[in-house]
């Protein structure tokens, strides 16, 4: 794919000029399977690759990386990141969050045409492409430092959530029902905040250790009530990468309640997350609201 | 060698299911895992292994370990054993290992977990042999076969029309009394088997605690538990005291899986962590399984069941690892 | 007998008022209903909402100042914004609508705080009790427990 070669390029451009301490990017592993990397010398930048395999949301890993290191909080070196449409608006999620400033890191956008199922756990790149790619119409990142790819519409029409149509037509008895059969097999892991950029929180509230919202246990009540609350938490903050229902092993799936509150946020505030660096409707005060 | 016909096992698994907790691999929604069956037609067939080992049947994921009431001027402790008998169907060699690794911890390391050991004298283990070795197995590498029977009560190996059968234990000696079995020519088929990981010496492993490649193969890690969870010999948890009641003093202990690749794992009270890093993590997690757990308590903390491959979200490989360091020694 | 438990939030500066005026003025409410007062309605999180439901409650009542008489400003503006989103969340998951309510009341308006408790209580009970707990239950891989054998009395001083 000529894209990596341009990604490659780029990297080797910014750390051999030292614009940037690391890029962080993709590469296929031993097995083939398509995985992030950390790339620190323009001689490893080989390594990278695009393809529909590139499922990540590296963001995942900038509030980490962008902090401030050690006892005297020295600022850590910048850092380059390619990003997808989504991953990009993650971007901006962090960025109305002040998780870090605009010019720590710069963005790689890559236009994409969706990824693969299967991407991440299978050596696969061909084949249909993933829910949340078929449900998507954005082919250009909102933010970028340099576009990889043309930035043409994609031509590509928003598909309906059935799933969610599915579940809204439901009695409240049947949704809970439906909820508890899918929490009953949760494991408590919390792959799927780890994955997600927009949970950063330094201590979880949900894994607190005097167990104050929720019990330690991994019980029905208590992984329905992380649950939830993790969705509340990323209401107008979640992109709908969708990549907390990729990680999950018991592929439960949990990305119907952030499209759920995703839909809501449309609704009720006409708010879209990440399109713009703004905070949530609900997490403060808007500019021009007040008594 | 003896043999069941595919009737009679599925006959003798539906009598199983009947008189006790019959577990095997089902599919739920979609995800293999190792659930209680109430008949034989549930089971599914064709797998390579569920995406849980059996671990949670002897170690849950919750147990509550005692109950503590206050009435007054009186604290009453409460405990449960758990008691009736359970029959797992369908377990690989890998997971079977993995309970005898668990084992040298929880019954041979005295004190005994009353719990464990319970659970373990109440269950019977018939083992399912591998016809092949999946794309991320790697038994082999560390000292197993696909169709190891050593760990099993019950071993079975897929023959023509049905099951070639061996009791392993008095206990599979056991269960198996009154099972139609016919005698036929012939031996065990045998697997088979894909190439095996160099595998470093327990001794090495110390070598190379300060190498920096802990912190660079660990950069992608999220800090989940996955690995934890998924693995067959995985067995760090937590213990809290939690209320059991609204407006009664009354309190359950509950003992709930944890995992060295949290985050906050190691910190301990005043907000010291010393892994505090990601590279620390995981290197104390290959640490634990290859070098920790075999100086404490003798075996190997890994069966080589490729679980941990599947699941990782980001492609952490335990046998890369493991190549790796048996590249640098060599 | 079903008797619903209802949680109320009540804020400190407006609906707690109106219910301690309700009170001195011999309004009838209903006794099921068990007050929390918090400093302001924006105070009531979802996790606050969430574990009265998990502990038990058959309904959750937020009761905060009117729009722009908030005594910290816009506290109450979060909850006009907040609370519907949860009720929203939490109906998706399978709890009926009419267990969560928000609404208004003003610390002179123990009537309309007699009126809203007495109608809410009364939505909640035709509902039956809440079904959304589900008591310390272990994964479906739990083995059959015996009935628990008392280990050990220790008497100790209180």
């Amino acid at each position: 794919m000529p894209y990596t070669d341009e990604i490659q390029a780029k990297a080797r451009e910014l750390l051999s000029r030292g614009q940037t301490a690391c890029v962080i990017g993709y590469e296929a592993g031993p097995r083939g399977r398509v995985r992030p990397a950390f790339i620190y010398s323009p001689d490893d930048a080989g390594r990278l690759v695009w393809n529909r395999g590139c499922t990540h949301n590296l963001t995942t890993y900038l509030c980490q990386k962008l902090r401030p290191h050690g006892h005297n909080g020295s600022k850590p070196g910048r850092v380059a990141i390619v990003v997808k449409p989504c991953d990009s608006r993650a971007i901006n999620v962090l960025l109305a969050e002040n998780q870090f400033s605009r010019d720590q890191v710069y963005i790689i956008g890559v236009t994409c045409d969706g990824i693969v199922e299967g991407a991440g756990f299978k050596s696969i790149t061909e084949g249909p492409l993933q829910k949340r790619c078929q449900q998507c119409s954005e082919h250009v990142p909102v933010i970028y430092d340099v576009l990889i790819g043309q930035p043409a519409p994609s031509g590509k029409t928003s598909g309906e959530d059935k799933d969610l149509a599915r579940l809204e037509a439901m009695s409240p008895v049947e949704r809970a029902e439906f909820w508890l059969s899918q929490f009953d097999r949760c494991i408590r892991c919390y792959a799927c905040r780890q994955a997600c950029p927009m949970c950063n929180c330094p201590t979880c509230l949900y894994e607190r250790d005097d167990s104050l919202w929720v019990g330690a246990g991994i019980r029905v009540d208590e992984k329905r009530t992380f649950h939830l609350g993790r969705a509340y938490h990323l209401a107008g903050r979640c992109v709908g990468c969708d990549e907390c229902e990729r990680v999950c092993p018991m592929q439960i799936p949990i990305g119907l309640l952030n499209r759920k509150l995703a839909k809501e946020m449309q609704t009720m505030f006409g708010f879209r997350a990440g399109v713009a660096p703004v905070p949530s409707p609900i997490t403060t005060i808007l500019n021009g609201e007040g008594s | 060698m003896d043999v069941i016909t595919s009737g009679a096992l599925a006959s003798w698994l539906d009598r199983l299911a009947a008189e006790s907790t019959l577990i095997a691999p089902r599919s739920v929604e979609g995800v293999l895992l190792y659930r209680p069956v109430t008949s034989s037609a549930d089971i599914a067939r064709d797998f390579t292994r569920p995406v849980l080992s059996i671990k949670e049947f002897f170690f849950p994921a919750t147990e509550r370990l005692l109950t503590i009431e206050k009435t007054g001027q009186t604290i009453t402790l409460q405990q449960t054993l758990p008691e009736g008998k359970q029959v797992i169907f369908g377990v690989r060699p890998c997971d079977a290992r993995g309970m005898k690794v668990m084992d040298a911890l929880f019954i041979e390391t005295s004190p005994a977990d009353t719990y464990y050991a319970s659970r373990r004298e109440n269950t019977t283990l018939i083992g399912l042999a591998c016809k092949e070795m999946g794309e991320s197995c790697f038994c082999t590498s560390i000292g197993g076969t696909p169709d190891d029977h050593r760990d099993m009560d019950i071993m079975l190996t897929e023959v023509e029309g049905g099951y070639a059968v061996q009791a392993v234990t008095s206990k599979g000696k056991a269960l198996l009394e009154g099972v139609p079995l016919q005698e036929r020519p012939g031996h065990l088929p045998k697997q088979v088997i894909t190439a095996s990981f160099p595998f470093p010496e327990t001794a090495y492993w110390p070598l190379r605690f300060n190498d920096a490649y802990w912190e660079q193969m660990s950069e992608r890690c999220l800090s989940c538990r996955i690995c934890a969870y998924v693995c067959p010999t995985c067995r760090c948890f937590d213990i809290r005291d939690e209320p059991l009641a609204v407006g009664k003093d009354q309190y359950e202990r509950i003992r709930c899986w944890d995992s060295c690749a949290g985050e906050a794992y190691r910190r301990i009270a005043g907000g010291h962590n010393p892994r505090a890093a990601k590279g620390q993590r995981l290197r104390n997690r290959f640490f634990c399984k290859f070098y920790y757990y075999p100086q404490q308590y003798g075996p190997l903390a890994c069966t080589g069941c490729g679980r941990c491959v599947d699941a990782c979200p980001v492609n952490i490989d335990i046998t890369e690892v493991m190549s790796h360091l048996a590249e640098v020694e060599a | 007998m079903y008797e619903p438990k209802i949680i109320a939030f009540l804020c400190t500066w407006c609906s707690y008022t109106g219910a301690d005026l309700a009170g001195t003025s011999r309004l009838k409410t209903p006794w099921n209903v068990r007050a929390v007062r918090v400093p302001c309605s924006g105070r009531v999180s979802p996790e606050l909402v969430m574990r009265a439901f998990d502990q038990g409650a058959d309904g959750v009542l937020v009761l905060g100042c009117h729009i722009g008489e908030c005594h910290y400003d816009s506290g109450n503006h979060r909850t006009a914004k907040r609370i519907p989103v949860l009720h929203s969340l939490m109906t998706f998951a399978g709890l009926e609508p009419e267990r969560l309510r928000l609404d208004w009341v003003s610390a002179s308006e123990g009537d309309r705080f007699a009126r809203i408790v007495n109608e809410f209580t009364e939505a909640v009970r035709a509902l039956g009790p809440s079904q959304w707990r589900h008591v310390n239950s272990l994964p479906s891989v739990e083995l059959p427990n015996t009935a628990p054998q008392e280990v050990k009395e220790a008497g100790v001083g209180g």
